[in-house]
């Protein structure tokens, strides 16, 4: 055990303000404890992202997603099983609803590349650490 | 300990009633601590709404870190539980277990991961860190505030099981459930149990017969009273869910139906067959595919040379991944249109233990191997290339991005197979090949019936889908539904006996109690809510987990209560049917379906949460 951390609390009571945070979207099958991986392995990303987890993102309507831009996060990564998803056409649904929820970004005129499928396993370490980093530049570019 | 609540004192704010929280955030032995400022943490959570008390321990999953929350349930009413410490695969069961000792229901629970995905990936920023930690343990409170209690599911179950295929690990399943006192029908479509091993010779690695094998464990099934075979009949329809399959099957011009309680397919595999020309493929006097080779092998009386169809081999190759490890670009594709990207798994030990035997039995037989690499990866399966060396085979590594092109007899040439060898720094070879064997591989099974009514999962290789590797293993999605051996994936009848005895002890675990329990985190239904589109019945892949249904309007729960004698159309839920993966709740817009302990309104209150911190 190293030394406690403390932290100045005025740096907490500031909050973190604007609007470049990244809400990362994980199944309880792959993409969460591929999250994991990530911490097991010490591997470093950026601290504005935060990670939800639900059995599938399938889940979530198309509102869901515009709502959190609304609430003023910057992108939003949706890390599905893809193909290991053991839901029976899930990661179909799942697709078709991202690209519905498209259309309707397009039509608020917000830009696309704030809002990724992608899929990442229990294993996909570096590929968890690009799709923030590439993540992370298109809300920076905005 | 440090405690910066104020017992008795929630904090509760207006709108949730007699909702109070309890946060306890955990150091982890410094793991957390070194990097999150912990008591900074809990005491800005102390004075968020609705939490009732917060604290900050070295290790909450010890039992003191237990007992604290044990003794603020009793003495400061917690009624809601959020732990911010480790990952939930490690502790979310252990807390859940201690909210339900301390007489709360267990899924008032919210599990807060601040090592895995804070501290140890932010370790250079305590401040981000902390900062990131906060804004989570906040969306966990805004979450555990929307918990609602819920009971598992529970179901009564048929205690018999229905195990589908009568080979190994048909039979292996069949024989560890009959000793776990658990009735079986065990179903094999062909005339006699056995399976794959009624077309093999001898079996690595104890160099057994394979139908001596077939024989014993077949007149292991028949010793057993409490294991029906069913013989020769055909699988018309699987239906049910846990607890309450039934299958029906088609036995000699009649129809029965078995009920079962669980299900453990054990279907098996096919062998790759080559396409016409693939390696020479047709030309049955010069080329034959392992299990053509292994099978007559047994039978073949041992001299100095091997005759195959009269004809003497002096040179005999065995040619490698033939239908498996396919490059797209170099093999054509399957029917599917992908190429079997997969290893089989079983070829080379096989087609070792192969040249093993030939070079024992027919020392003028020289024996030539050619592979893209040598996987005799199980325990002791090395040993068969060592021997085979040893004994005077000779091994070439044919090039990964051309494949070996084989050259018919022509004149007084005999038949070639021509590769680049990598052994020998792409040199172009060819040996000759009186025999050519092509290893091919495993692929999955036609069974698309069992597929279709059961809604089973497939994978990408087209085999039947394991839940997880290694949170859920030889389970599918589907409960009840174990699976045996290579209908899962290509595995050595080692491999597959062993997933087979896994598969019969988690189905023994789930019927060992006359009602099972489920978890609760299936879709649930405000009736009141439902306007009977059908939305989600259009999103629903699990046939008959959701349908319409008249209902009294009276008893539909709405305000004001609809008047007597009229009927609406609803959405009814079979909750054992359903898989939970919420696909129905993102089309029902009245919000009448939700997956219980995952609200799209907790969801959407955490993102709150996370967008103001």
């Amino acid at each position: 055990m190293g030394q406690a951390a403390v932290v100045d609390p005025e740096l907490l009571k500031a909050g973190q303000g604007n609007g470049k945070k990244i809400l990362i979207l994980t199944t309880l099958a792959s993409s969460y404890p591929g999250a994991n991986a990530v911490g097991q392995a010490r591997l470093s990303y950026s601290p504005d992202t935060y990670i939800f987890r639900v059995p599938d993102p399938v889940m979530f309507p198309d509102d869901f997603y515009l709502q959190c831009f609304d609430k003023g996060f910057g992108g939003i990564l949706v890390m599905s099983s893809g193909s290991d998803c053991p839901y029976e056409g899930a990661y179909q649904r799942l697709s078709a609803r991202i690209a519905r929820v498209y259309l309707k970004m397009k039509e608020k005129g917000i830009s696309t590349r704030r809002l990724k499928l992608t899929t990442i396993c229990t294993v996909c370490r570096a590929a968890f650490l690009k799709e923030i980093a590439e993540m992370r530049k298109a809300v920076a570019g905005e | 300990m440090n405690g910066t609540g104020r017992p008795g004192d929630n904090q509760l704010g207006e709108s949730t009633g007699d909702v109070r929280v309890g946060v306890y955030v955990c150091h982890c032995g410094g793991n957390i601590s070194d990097v999150v400022d912990v008591k900074a943490l809990a005491g800005l959570m102390a004075e968020y709404p609705h939490v009732a008390v917060a604290k900050e321990y070295p290790f909450m999953c010890s039992d003191p870190g237990q007992e604290i929350i044990l003794e603020d349930i009793r003495a400061n009413r917690v009624n809601r539980v959020v732990v911010a410490s480790c990952s939930p695969t490690l502790h979310e069961t252990t807390f859940r277990r201690a909210l339900q000792r301390g007489g709360l229901n267990p899924y008032l629970y919210e599990h807060v991961n601040i090592r895995e995905q804070v501290s140890w990936v932010h370790k250079d920023d305590h401040a981000a860190a902390t900062r990131k930690a906060l804004a989570l343990v906040r969306a966990g409170v805004e979450k555990a505030t929307r918990l609602d209690p819920l009971e598992a599911l529970r179901v009564k179950a048929e205690r018999r099981v229905a195990v589908i295929g009568g080979g190994p690990a048909g039979m292996s399943a069949a024989l560890a459930l009959a000793g776990a006192g658990l009735p079986v029908d065990l179903f094999e479509k062909g005339p006699a149990l056995g399976g794959r091993l009624l077309e093999m010779g001898r079996v690595f690695p104890t160099g057994e017969e394979a139908t001596a094998l077939a024989r014993r464990l077949a007149e292991d099934v028949a010793a057993q009273g409490s294991i029906r075979v069913h013989l020769g009949g055909e699988i018309t329809r699987v239906d049910g869910y846990v607890g309450n399959f039934e299958v029906r099957v088609e036995e000699g011009g009649s129809q029965a139906r078995v009920k079962a309680g669980a299900l453990v397919l054990a279907t098996g595999f096919d062998h790759y067959l080559p396409g016409a020309g693939e390696f020479g493929s047709g030309d049955a006097a010069r080329v034959a595919t392992l299990p053509e080779f292994q099978k007559a092998l047994g039978s073949l009386p041992a001299g100095k040379v091997l005759r195959w169809r009269g004809r003497e081999i002096r040179h005999l190759a065995f040619l490698h991944c033939v239908g498996s490890r396919q490059a797209e670009g170099l093999n054509p594709p399957q029917a599917d249109g992908k190429v079997n990207d997969y290893c089989s798994r079983v070829c080379c030990t096989a087609a070792l233990h192969a040249a093993s035997q030939v070079l024992d039995r027919f020392p003028g037989t020289q024996v030539y191997d050619c592979h893209k690499d040598i996987r005799t990866y199980g325990r002791g399966h090395e040993a068969y290339y060592e021997d085979a060396a040893k004994k005077g085979a000779l091994f070439f590594r044919y090039a990964e991005d051309a494949l070996p092109e084989y050259l018919p007899a022509s004149g007084l040439l005999p038949a070639r197979l021509k590769f680049r060898d990598v052994l020998t720094w792409m040199e172009e070879v060819e040996v000759p090949a009186d025999l050519l064997v092509l290893a091919t591989g495993v692929v999955p099974r036609a069974i698309k019936g069992l597929v279709e009514s059961l809604k089973l999962p497939v994978g990408a290789d087209r085999f039947l889908q394991e839940a997880h590797p290694k949170l859920r293993p030889v389970e599918v999605a589907n409960n009840g539904i174990f699976l045996a051996g290579t209908c899962q994936a290509p595995m050595t009848l080692d491999e597959a006996c062993a997933a087979a005895g896994a598969a019969a002890a988690k189905a023994a675990q789930l019927l060992s109690q006359a009602e099972i329990s489920l978890d609760p985190f299936v879709v649930e239904l405000k009736a009141e809510r439902c306007t009977g589109c059908g939305k989600c019945l259009e999103e629903c892949s699990y046939s008959g987990a959701l349908k319409l249904v008249d209902r009294p309007l009276a008893g539909l729960g709405a305000t004001p209560p609809g008047p007597e004698g009229l009927s609406a159309a609803v959405i009814a839920v079979n909750e054992a049917l359903c898989k939970g993966c919420g696909a129905c709740v993102a089309v029902c817009e009245p919000r009448a379906l939700e997956l219980a302990g995952w609200h799209l309104d907790q969801f959407e209150a955490m993102a709150g949460a996370i967008a103001a911190s």
